[in-house]
């Protein structure tokens, strides 16, 4: 018994000197951001790229008018510069969302080259000016 | 050993005030030595708690009966599996168990955080160790210490309920501890997150893995406990809505709504209040699941306790939570404002907000349910109770309009969609639907709302599927890739959205299965050993059940068994051999009441469902009399049944890749590219307006 409560009193002091420590000796947690991590303004790009993704692809898969196409791109875009712009003014940037925006360029061009039809998704051979999915006319560099 | 344990119960209670205290004071002076001491005493909580449980587990080893615990879960004869199980097999030890999982879920949380996130953290410190204190003064004052001596010590403990001496129960209500404590690191955050005023939606970035962990262990526990329902009680079910049923559900069904409501917040800086109470909704919900399954106060096959005194400490808990949340909400008001507003009815944040509100709907159903039995009974002291028939009405519909909502949201688009593409895209999965309703009803089927049911799930599948393949041909065009290579891009590239179509496949998959209980077959029979049953199953083919005979087989103790009877029965379908099925009675040391063990023989289309529901004569038959093989047999014939553990793997699969750290964040390389997708942006921006 007197063995058990030796061992009871040393596992309290042994938690005790762990969990005092950092008072009696100065030890400090940081209580800043990492110099990796993500900026607020950074976060608010991030998501406005990840936005604008989803706005290609609904877009190219017929989810989206090309007129809301384009009015929630130019906000999306106004979003992501205005984020980016703000973040100029302080510190480099950690991340950029290089993929992200490689993937968007490319649906991009893609949409552009007009073989991409917008109202299926379908995606044509060169020199077609119908889609061979579903008829629509296809607009060489109308949107994108 | 288990002296040691009770001991380190003790030394846990002032270590864990004394972080509570340090992290709540060490956020606001921003002293990092307090913080630090805060953050090391969750350690130091995790490693007595750990010390505490060992110390349980080591009594049930050593079958200390001096131990009230032990002596009530446990006897000589339990097998090593159940004794080491045994930590959480009764009130006491589950608190701690709870505990000390919750201990553990702190720990990696800090540790992960070490050195991010640190704006957070003390304040996360702060609140975690205040649930863990809660949690210790409970088990310390509450009359249900686990290491409660008696004032003697008994020849034999009174051994585990047999119910509960099953693999699925040894690892559902884990699985369900392991959910509603998770979701208290995400609850930890948002407090952090009110408390130091950082309220746009990092603190949902942050905890996102965290909720979809707790969403995914509290499904899957969920299902375990269906499972084991539907193995071992006996009665032919897997949901009985019995309210310790429903007290795992609730929380289920807010955090649902969160997953969804926090893309909003996301995505469109909506909804912050929303979601804050969401969040603090859920958590109180889980707080509310272990009163209702731990305090007894309602009775329910789940519950084995009879203590008032604890269920008095946990409402004050959960009203001093509630009440200190509401208060901050309020004073964060000015910060938790909107920064945009719903453009459009037709946008998938609408359908959100929409699903949203069904879902709680169905919570709060639920919730009233599971009380309104307690409630009337406080007000006109007479028992009533709340049946399967008022939930199911009830949540029939509500679950019929989420089902379909599954499949509105993934077609319409954030912000505004237009109708004329909403019908373009809607007419095929609305037409298979309707092909699939029409089909059926030719095939035979009548039932309505199981018709509506598939029907739903036909277009909720062909919506799901068409994105996957719009998506993947998209993809595989505008990279040039192979359509294997570009499905696997498509879904690693955003796991989160395509995760979560898989887990809207493991639901559709899971009310498939409910709809089959419309034509479940159901038939009892007095038989004689040589009889035959004839059954006709939905899908038209005929079962011939013929009984072999009884057969009886005396334990005497061991494993706690004193005797089984064993009913074996020849299956045929349309004439062919299929096996044999075997249903049992059991009589155990522990229990006064004889056990059922069904007999099932599962397939893709029907589970086989045998319960050996009464023996004309039991002590003829244990004394070998021959005359006395005369049983009642209950055959059901179940259709789908298969079909919602299979949808809750899918589930699970979704969840596990919408959870799995994203690859798409690169270190900066070069930013010159970031132009070419923002360049002359505010120049389309003005032409577009």
């Amino acid at each position: 018994m007197s063995t058990v409560f030796l061992g009871g009193a040393l596992v309290a002091a042994a938690v005790t000197l762990f969990i005092l420590q950092p008072i009696l000796s100065g030890l400090h947690a940081s209580l800043d951001r990492a110099e990796d991590e993500l900026t607020d303004t950074e976060a608010r790009k991030r998501v406005a790229l990840l936005a604008l993704r989803d706005v290609e692809y609904d877009f190219l898969a017929g989810k989206l008018d090309e007129k809301d196409y384009l009015s929630l791109k130019a906000d999306l875009t106004a979003e992501a510069l205005e984020a980016l712009e703000a973040d100029a003014e302080g510190s480099e940037p950690h991340f950029l969302d290089d993929d992200v925006e490689a993937e968007i360029t490319k649906i991009r061009a893609a949409l552009r080259s007009g073989l991409m039809c917008v109202s299926c998704g379908f995606g044509n051979d060169d020199g077609s000016h119908f889609c061979s999915e579903c008829g629509q006319q296809l607009k060489m560099g109308a949107v994108g | 050993m288990t002296i040691l344990g009770e001991y380190a119960l003790w030394i846990a209670l002032p270590i864990s005030v004394w972080g509570m205290l340090l992290g709540y004071v060490g956020g606001r002076t921003q002293r990092g030595d307090y913080v630090l001491s805060a953050e090391r005493s969750i350690y130091a909580v995790f490693f007595l708690l750990v010390l505490a449980s060992l110390g349980i587990v080591s009594a049930f080893l050593g079958d200390k009966f001096e131990y009230w615990y032990i002596a009530s879960y446990s006897n000589r004869e339990m097998e090593f599996f159940y004794k080491v199980t045994g930590l959480w097999a009764g009130q006491r030890g589950s608190l701690l168990f709870w505990a000390v999982i919750l201990a553990f879920f702190s720990t990696l949380c800090v540790f992960l955080n070490r050195k991010k996130n640190r704006e957070f953290m003390p304040y996360v410190a702060g609140v975690l160790q205040t649930i863990l204190t809660f949690f210790l003064v409970v088990l310390l004052f509450a009359d249900v210490n686990p290491f409660e001596q008696l004032a003697f010590t008994p020849a034999n403990g009174q051994g585990l309920n047999p119910q509960l001496q099953n693999y699925w129960m040894t690892i559902h209500p884990p699985t369900l501890y392991l959910g509603f404590t998770a979701f208290t690191i995400p609850f930890a955050f948002a407090v952090a997150a009110l408390l130091n005023g950082r309220l746009d939606a990092r603190w949902i970035e942050l905890t996102r893995r965290w909720i979809l962990l707790s969403w995914l262990f509290l499904a899957v526990g969920i299902i375990f406990g269906m499972r084991w329902a539907y193995e071992e009680l006996g009665w032919g079910g897997y949901w009985f809505w019995d309210p310790v049923e429903n007290a795992s559900l609730l929380p289920w069904l807010t955090a649902t709504a969160f997953l969804h409501s926090i893309q909003i917040q996301e995505n469109r800086g909506m909804l912050k209040v929303w979601n804050m109470s969401l969040v603090l909704l859920t958590f109180l919900l889980t707080i509310f699941a272990t009163f209702l399954t731990r305090s007894g106060l309602i009775e329910s096959v789940h519950s084995f306790a009879q203590e008032l005194k604890i269920a008095y400490i946990f409402l004050s808990f959960m009203g001093v939570v509630l009440l200190a949340c509401i208060l901050l909400i309020i004073y964060r008001l000015p910060k938790l404002q909107s920064e945009n507003s719903i453009q459009s009815f037709l946008s998938r944040e609408s359908a959100f907000l929409f699903n949203n509100l069904i879902l709680l709907g169905a919570a709060f159903a639920v919730f009233w349910g599971t009380i309104f039995p307690l409630v009337a009974e406080g007000v006109t002291g007479q028992q009533v109770s709340v049946g399967p028939p008022f939930f199911e009405k009830v949540n029939f519909p509500i679950g019929l309009v989420l089902l379909a909502l599954a499949g509105i949201g993934p077609v319409i688009a954030w912000r505004r969609a237009t109708k004329r593409n909403l019908q373009k895209n809607f007419q095929i999965p609305i037409m298979v639907g309707c092909f699939v309703a029409i089909a059926l009803w030719i095939a035979g089927a009548r039932h309505g709302l199981a018709l509506v049911t598939w029907s739903v799930c036909a277009f909720v599948l062909t919506v799901i599927a068409t994105e996957f393949w719009k998506g993947t041909r998209a993809r595989a065009r505008i990279e040039g890739e192979g359509f294997a290579v570009a499905l696997f891009h498509l879904v690693t590239r955003n796991r989160r959205r395509w995760g979560g179509y898989i887990v809207h496949v493991g639901i559709v998959m899971i009310y498939f299965a409910f709809a089959g209980a419309a034509y479940n077959v159901d038939e009892r029979q007095h038989v004689l050993p040589g009889d035959q049953i004839n059954i006709t199953s939905p899908f038209g083919h005929i079962y011939t059940l013929t009984y072999e005979g009884l057969s009886v087989s005396l334990g005497r103790g061991q494993r706690n068994l004193l005797w089984q009877a064993i009913a074996t029965v020849s299956v045929e379908q349309d004439g062919v051999a299929k096996g044999i099925l075997t249903t049992e009675k059991r009589q155990y040391v522990t229990s006064d009441q004889l056990m059922t063990e069904v007999g099932i023989r599962s397939t893709v289309r029907e589970d086989l469902y045998l319960i050996l529901s009464a023996m004309d004569d039991v002590d003829g038959a244990l004394s070998a009399n021959s005359s006395a093989q005369g049983i009642d047999l209950q055959v059901l014939v179940k259709p789908f049944v298969l079909w919602i553990w299979a949808g809750g793997l899918i589930l699970a699969l979704g969840t596990v890749i919408a959870l799995w750290p994203s690859v798409d964040r690169r270190r900066r390389s070069n930013r010159p590219e970031l132009e070419a997708v923002t360049t002359g942006a505010p120049a389309i921006a003005g032409a577009a307006r």
